[in-house]
C-alpha cells in the first residue's frame, strides 16, 4: 500500500487563495477608479481626448481675422506682390492682439535692421537652396550699391513692406521713367 | 426776445441731449462685443461634422520641395499656434546640400524658425550639385508605431486617420519618441507630456487649414481631401511621381507626401 503523502491540513492553501482573491478585488477596484469610464469606446484611448484636442485655442486667426479692422492695409497688401505673405507671419498671432473682440495688446512692429533680416529670410540670393524660378532674389549689399544708396539703408526705406513695388512704381511714374517690361 | 431766449435754451437742451445720447450709445457700442470673431470656413463642410470622427473626408498633406523657399513662415506660425517651448519643434525645415561626390550635408539652425540667413560655410560652393529645403512634420502614419508602443493609451489614432496625444493620460515615458521613425515627437518641457504636430486637428475640425499651410507664401504645403477628385492633393497623388513618402521601408504608410523628394532625404 502506497503511503499517503497528502496532508490533511489545508489552511495554508486557503490563506493563499484568500490573499489572491483580496488582491484581485483591490486591484480591480483601483483599476476601475484609475481608468476613465468610457476608455476603450473607440479604441485603446479615452474618447474625451478627441474633444480635448478639438477645444484647443485657435491662435492664428488667418488673414480674415485681421482685414475687417485694417481695410487700408488690406487694399495695399493685396494689390502688391506680397499678397501671399500672411499677416500673422510678420506681425504675430491674432490671439496676442484680440481677445473676446477687445484689443488686449499691440503686436510688436519690426524696426530698422530687424526689417532687413525679415526681408532676407526669403529674398537673400546667397541662399542657393531656393527654387530658381520662384520669388525675386536680392544680393546684399550689391543691390544697395547698384541703386547708389547708403549701405546701412533698410529695405523699407525704398520698398513698402506690404506692396514692395508700390513706391518704386510711383517714383518711376513721377520721374517719367518707362519700365523695362513695358518697353519689350 | 423771450421767444428767442426760449428757442436757444430749447436748442441747447436738444443739443446736450443729443451729445449725451450719442456718447452713451457710442460707449455701449465699444463695450458690447459685436459678436464672436468670424473666420470664414476654409475647408467646406467641416462644421457639419459633429460626430467624434470626420466621416466624409480623408485628409492628406503634401509638401512640395520644389516650391519651398525656406522662409520659415510655417515654423513661426506653428510656434505661435501652440506656444511651443524654445528648442522644441513640432515642424521644422531642413536644408540639404549635396555635393558632386554625393556627400550629403543637412542642417536646420533653430529648426528654421529664424529662416536661413547664411549659406553653409563648410561646403565649397562650386562643388554643390543639389541643394533644397525639406519641411518636416508629423507623417500621420496609417500604421503608427508610436500608437503601438504607448503603454497607457495616451497616443491614439482616430478613425479618420489623425494620430493624437491625450495630455491627461500621457506619463512621458518617451517610448513613442523613440518609436517614431521620423523623429517628430518630443517631450514638452512645459506640459511634461509627449507632444508632436497634429496637422492642427483643432483648426481642421473647425474648418480651418493647418496654421503652416495657411501662412506658406509659395504654396509649398498643401492640405486637402483625397475623397474630393477636384482637390489639389488628389490630383497630385494620382499622377506619376517618383518617391513620395519618407522611409517607405519602415512600413508605417505615412499620409504625408512629398513632391520633388530626393533619394538622399531621410
Amino acid at each position: 500500500m502506497e503511503p499517503n503523502y497528502r496532508s490533511k491540513y489545508n489552511t495554508h492553501v486557503i490563506r493563499i487563495v484568500i490573499i489572491l482573491v483580496v488582491l484581485a478585488v483591490v486591484s480591480l477596484g483601483v483599476r476601475a477608479m484609475i481608468v476613465p469610464k468610457d476608455f476603450g469606446k473607440y479604441g485603446h484611448y479615452r474618447p474625451g481626448a478627441i474633444q480635448d484636442e478639438m477645444d484647443r485655442e485657435i491662435r492664428n486667426g488667418t488673414n480674415a481675422s485681421c482685414l475687417p479692422c485694417h481695410p487700408y492695409i488690406k487694399e495695399m497688401h493685396f494689390s502688391g506682390v506680397h499678397k501671399t505673405v500672411s499677416c500673422e507671419f510678420c506681425h504675430g498671432p491674432v490671439a496676442d492682439h484680440i481677445k473676446d473682440d477687445q484689443v488686449i495688446a499691440k503686436l510688436p512692429k519690426k524696426q530698422g535692421q530687424e526689417i532687413k533680416t525679415l526681408c532676407l529670410r526669403c529674398h537673400n540670393q546667397i541662399i542657393r537652396a531656393r527654387p530658381k524660378e520662384s520669388i525675386k532674389m536680392v544680393a546684399m549689399p550689391k543691390h544697395l550699391e547698384d541703386k547708389k544708396v547708403r549701405l546701412d539703408h533698410t529695405c523699407d526705406q525704398c520698398h513698402n513692406v506690404h506692396a514692395p513695388l508700390m513706391w518704386v512704381k510711383q517714383a518711376k511714374a513721377m520721374m517719367g521713367v518707362v519700365e523695362e517690361e513695358n518697353k519689350q | 426776445m423771450k421767444d428767442i431766449q426760449a428757442e436757444i435754451s430749447k436748442d441747447r437742451r436738444a443739443f446736450i441731449k443729443k451729445v449725451l445720447g450719442g456718447t452713451i450709445a457710442g460707449s455701449l457700442f465699444l463695450v458690447i462685443p459685436a459678436g464672436a470673431m468670424d473666420i470664414p470656413e476654409q475647408i467646406a463642410g467641416m462644421l457639419e461634422e459633429d460626430g467624434p470622427f470626420i466621416t466624409k473626408k480623408k485628409f492628406a498633406f503634401i509638401v512640395d520641395i520644389t516650391r519651398c523657399i525656406g522662409c520659415g513662415s510655417c515654423c513661426v506660425a506653428d510656434k505661435n499656434e501652440y506656444n511651443v517651448p524654445d528648442g522644441n519643434y513640432r515642424t521644422w525645415v531642413e536644408r540639404y546640400v549635396i555635393d558632386v561626390d554625393d556627400n550629403v550635408y543637412v542642417d536646420s539652425p533653430n529648426g528654421g524658425l529664424d529662416g536661413y540667413q547664411v549659406p553653409r560655410e563648410d561646403v565649397v560652393q562650386d562643388t554643390i550639385r543639389d541643394t533644397f529645403f525639406v519641411p518636416k512634420l508629423c507623417n500621420m502614419c496609417e500604421k503608427p508605431s508610436c500608437v503601438q508602443v504607448c503603454p497607457v493609451g495616451a497616443t491614439y489614432q482616430t478613425d479618420d486617420g489623425f494620430v493624437l496625444i491625450d495630455e491627461k493620460r500621457c506619463v512621458a515615458c518617451s517610448y513613442c519618441v523613440q518609436a517614431c521613425p521620423y523623429s517628430v515627437r518630443f517631450i514638452n518641457p512645459v506640459t511634461k507630456t509627449a507632444d508632436k504636430c497634429t496637422w492642427c486637428y483643432h483648426r481642421v475640425r473647425k474648418g480651418l487649414l493647418p496654421a503652416c499651410v495657411e501662412v506658406c507664401p509659395v504654396k509649398a504645403r498643401l492640405f486637402g481631401d483625397l475623397n474630393d477628385r477636384e482637390s489639389e492633393v488628389y490630383k497630385i497623388l494620382h499622377q506619376p511621381h517618383v518617391i513620395s513618402v519618407l522611409k517607405p521601408g519602415m512600413g508605417n504608410k505615412p499620409s504625408l507626401h512629398y513632391v520633388g523628394l530626393r533619394r538622399e532625404v531621410v
